[in-house]
């Protein structure tokens, strides 16, 4: 008797393990595939084409690997269940985001990723940028890493921007330089990194703001947080993506200021616009795109404002485009070029449109940013 | 193909066991023979003519030993197939190693063949010496069918990583099976424990050695040296025991009784014992036709010192064609000698405590050797980890580390105790009928979650490798 019930318990885990591989296998071979993975925001893996030469050669069976996990079937809840094994294994860093207090999520930077001679090469050319425009303000933000660090996990390491400012000041002189530490350090307990996003929020920008008006000397518009109004509350941004649990998602906020007044705005030399914003972007996953309508290779901005012919021209990444509709007012034009787009030389582009004093200069990235984009022809 | 992948799990494995259990039994035996070949050449197409050459070739040398058996010819023709097996092995797996060892020595600048080494040769060629050899001496019957021989050398389940299954341990069993339905329960949880621990543990723990042994030594701390070694002590044991659970688990599936390669060899309290627990397919191998045949230890200690060093510089080079593989032998050796006069005396005589930290203290060495490849940076390593040329004692990226895998690690520590298994068998000769109910849910509860958990981690693979292209 006992014999028997052996053999069918056995019995049962062999169709237990059975069931599973054929079910997986079948659902997965009979499931179409996916070109882009939302969730975790790259394109997967698509099905080789073969040939006698690849297959010989190993490098089809090797592509077909990736193909079949790439597309394995509910492959985003596979990632999550992952997710949350590391984090049950008490794990605080998963793919580079730290696991941060207060539902914060944190990009980790390693400080040997960043240290080295890139940095040199970096600096070097700004400094050939600050010398040929004496008018050029430069302005690095930190990132979340850097200013939250009480909100990291304990002995979390991080790569030391405010050494690279230091560094910064050095190299091009004080007088260029727009260090934002201070007031970030000040307005770290407040809302002005994304807790789900790598970006600042628009509160963080406007603190940004108020230290770049003091420095230029311009009196700041009275713009008041208190006015900041929510035009999404379901912000899951590219921090959450690798992460891809459920967490209260974040609330992107504009100055209703900023949105008052048409604008004429030119992405590329093609398209108009007459908004800062894209409302269309808050219906999809990258919602920060609601600014400025994400990345761009040049955007021609023309203010509408009276500001004494003054221009701006701003070479820059994403955190600025959340910055510009704030300082906007001070400008009548500004020219926003994106250098991880833009292949031409810097200079003859800039020559073009930084014809005299009244064109002033900004470089506008986050520290990260600076280290890994910011380089030209 | 490699087992933790999806191409395995979900496409290869369902379809050869749907075919191989639904075909009569007098067809399993090809069908075993043809999927082993499409697992094989699934990345290794034209090194699939290597292993049959090499099969054919071993298949008639067994037949002509037995038809010349007690004359001479019989053993030119051992001779002759150990000439070529050991020919095919060198010549792939040890050309660029001597061509550059030659080049280092005279100056020379003989071009390197930069051959591709063909996956799982030093396992196969040392399963088919043993059929020669056994036939030789008349303790493996010939096989006269080709495709039950083939299906020896062959055979997926351990094919890549071993074990390396001795001729005459699996002689019946190539042509009679009987289906056991316990048996093949045995090897699925077989299989699915081996998967987890080379997906949830090796893999993993793999990272935080990667992680550490990346950095410059001068901006390792001495901690953090240790925590490496540590990692990679544990990832390769749960990789490579891991295999051997799969391939265990999948022969017994199919109705073959491979023998253990692994018995927790962590815990061993020598480095004597150690080697009696770790590989064992392949230290019996040596011993077997190498060390015996040399004289073993009937010819007097020093003799026997001797073979003991042939036996371990061999060993060393097995794993790899390179001075830090024959080091590490070498390295064996030395302490196995050392155990042997004196050591083995002492170590008896202390608590058992010393010899598990003794043997700990040379396995982890050991294994700065075997995995950072060039001698320099091994020493400097090993340098770091007694307190040399440091960034000091500890520092925060290094206690960061330890927090990040400080469970990993403890049960790293657990599953590499007999403690698992020793739970489990008491559960398993318990009586009370709620013990046996509980008993018949965990043992299915606890596969169905190790293999869903394997899977999100083989999906989600940011880290898979591979570590026995160099065998």
């Amino acid at each position: 008797m006992k014999l028997e019930n052996d053999k069918l318990h056995a019995g049962m885990t062999v169709a237990l393990f059975a069931l599973v591989l054929l079910v997986f296998a079948v659902v997965d071979m009979a499931e179409s595939d996916r070109l882009f993975s939302q969730t975790e925001n790259r394109i997967l893996a698509q099905r080789p084409k073969w040939s006698l030469e690849s297959v010989l050669d190993g490098s089809y069976e090797r592509e077909y690997e990736n193909y079949a996990t790439d597309q394995f079937v509910s492959r985003d809840t596979w990632v999550m269940l992952k997710t949350r094994m590391d984090i049950l294994l008490q794990k605080k860093v998963i793919k580079g985001v730290y696991l941060a207090a207060d539902g914060y999520l944190i990009e980790q930077h390693l400080p040997q990723e960043y240290d080295g001679e890139l940095t040199d090469k970096r600096l070097d050319q700004l400094r050939q940028l600050t010398e040929r425009y004496p008018q050029s303000l430069v302005m690095l933000a930190p990132t979340a890493d850097n200013i939250l660090t009480e909100k990291l996990p304990s002995h979390a390491v991080s790569y030391d921007q405010s050494r690279l400012m230091e560094r910064v000041k050095g190299q091009i002189g004080e007088e260029h330089v727009i260090d934002l530490f201070p007031t970030l350090l000040e307005h770290r307990e407040e809302y002005i990194y994304y807790r789900t996003d790598h970006h600042w929020t628009t509160l963080g920008a406007y603190y940004a703001y108020l230290e770049w008006a003091r420095k230029v000397g311009y009196p700041p518009r009275d713009y008041d947080p208190q006015d900041l109004e929510t035009v999404s509350d379901s912000f899951l941004g590219t921090l959450h993506s690798r992460i891809n649990l459920p967490m209260e998602p974040d609330d992107i906020q504009i100055f209703p200021r900023t949105n008052r007044r048409s604008v004429k705005i030119t992405y590329d030399f093609d398209r108009e616009t007459s908004s800062y914003y894209e409302p269309s972007y808050l219906e999809d996953k990258n919602q920060y795109g609601y600014f400025l309508d994400d990345n761009h290779a040049f955007v021609e901005i023309e203010t509408a404002y009276y500001a004494d012919g003054k221009e701006l021209f701003i070479i820059k990444d994403s955190y600025a485009n959340s910055l510009i509709p704030i300082l906007a007012p001070h400008y009548e034009k500004i020219y926003v070029l994106d250098l991880r787009y833009y292949n031409g030389s810097l200079f003859s582009l800039m020559d073009q449109y930084v014809t005299d004093d009244r064109v002033s200069v900004l470089v506008m990235y986050n520290c990260i940013h600076f280290l890994e984009d910011f380089s030209y022809r | 193909m490699v087992f933790s992948s999806i191409t395995f799990l979900f496409r290869f494995l369902p379809i050869f066991m749907i075919l191989y259990f639904a075909a009569p039994r007098r067809m399993k035996n090809i069908i075993l023979f043809l999927g082993s070949l499409i697992f094989y050449a699934w990345g290794e197409p034209v090194y699939v003519l290597l292993m049959l050459f090499s099969t054919l070739s071993d298949y008639i040398h067994g037949r002509l030993i037995d038809k010349y058996r007690g004359k001479t010819a019989a053993k030119g023709l051992l001779i002759s197939s150990i000439i070529i097996n050991l020919g095919v092995l060198g010549f792939f797996k040890y050309s660029d190693f001597l061509i550059g060892t030659v080049n280092g020595l005279f100056g020379s600048s003989i071009p390197l063949l930069d051959l591709p080494l063909p996956i799982g040769i030093s396992f196969y060629t040392f399963q088919t010496m043993s059929y020669t050899i056994d036939c030789y001496r008349g303790e493996a019957k010939v096989q006269k069918n080709i495709l039950d021989f083939g299906v020896y050398v062959t055979m997926f389940p351990q094919l890549i990583a071993g074990p390396i299954v001795k001729y005459r341990d699996v002689e019946e069993q190539l042509h009679l099976r009987k289906p056991d339905i316990t048996a093949i329960s045995y090897g699925c949880c077989r299989f699915i424990t081996g998967l987890a621990k080379k997906v949830l543990l090796a893999n993993n723990l793999g990272l935080l050695w990667t992680e550490i042994s990346g950095k410059n030594p001068s901006e390792i701390t001495v901690l953090g040296a240790w925590l490496g070694a540590v990692a990679y002590a544990f990832q390769i044991y749960f990789d490579f025991s891991g295999y051997s659970d799969m391939a265990i688990g999948l022969g017994a599936m199919l109705g073959f009784h491979f023998p253990e390669n692994f018995k927790y060899p962590y815990v061993a309290r020598s480095i004597t014992d150690f080697w009696r627990r770790w590989h064992i397919s392949l230290s019996s191998w040596f011993r077997e036709y190498v060390y015996i045949p040399l004289g073993g230890n009937r010819r007097g200690l020093p003799r026997q010192l001797l073979n003991i060093l042939i036996v371990w510089m061999l060993t060393g080079i097995w794993h790899g064609a390179g001075w830090n593989f024959l080091l590490w032998g070498l390295w064996f050796a030395l302490w196995l000698i050392l155990e042997k006069l004196v050591l083995g005396r002492i170590l008896k005589a202390l608590p058992g405590v010393f010899g598990l930290m003794y043997t700990w203290l040379i396995v982890l060495v050991s294994w700065v050797f075997f995995a950072i490849e060039s001698g320099a940076g091994a020493l400097d390593y090993l340098y770091v980890m007694f307190g040399q040329g440091t960034a000091g004692l500890y520092d925060s990226p290094t206690l960061f580390l330890l927090l990040e895998y400080r469970v990993l690690l403890v049960l790293a520590a657990v599953a590499a105790t007999p403690l698992v298994h020793l739970l489990a068998q008491a559960l398993l000769h318990a009586t009370g009928s709620v013990t046996v109910a509980i008993r018949r849910v965990l043992e299915k509860l606890i596969p169905a979650m190790l293999l869903l958990a394997s899977v999100a981690y083989i999906v989600e693979a940011s880290y898979n490798p591979f570590l026995y292209f160099r065998f």
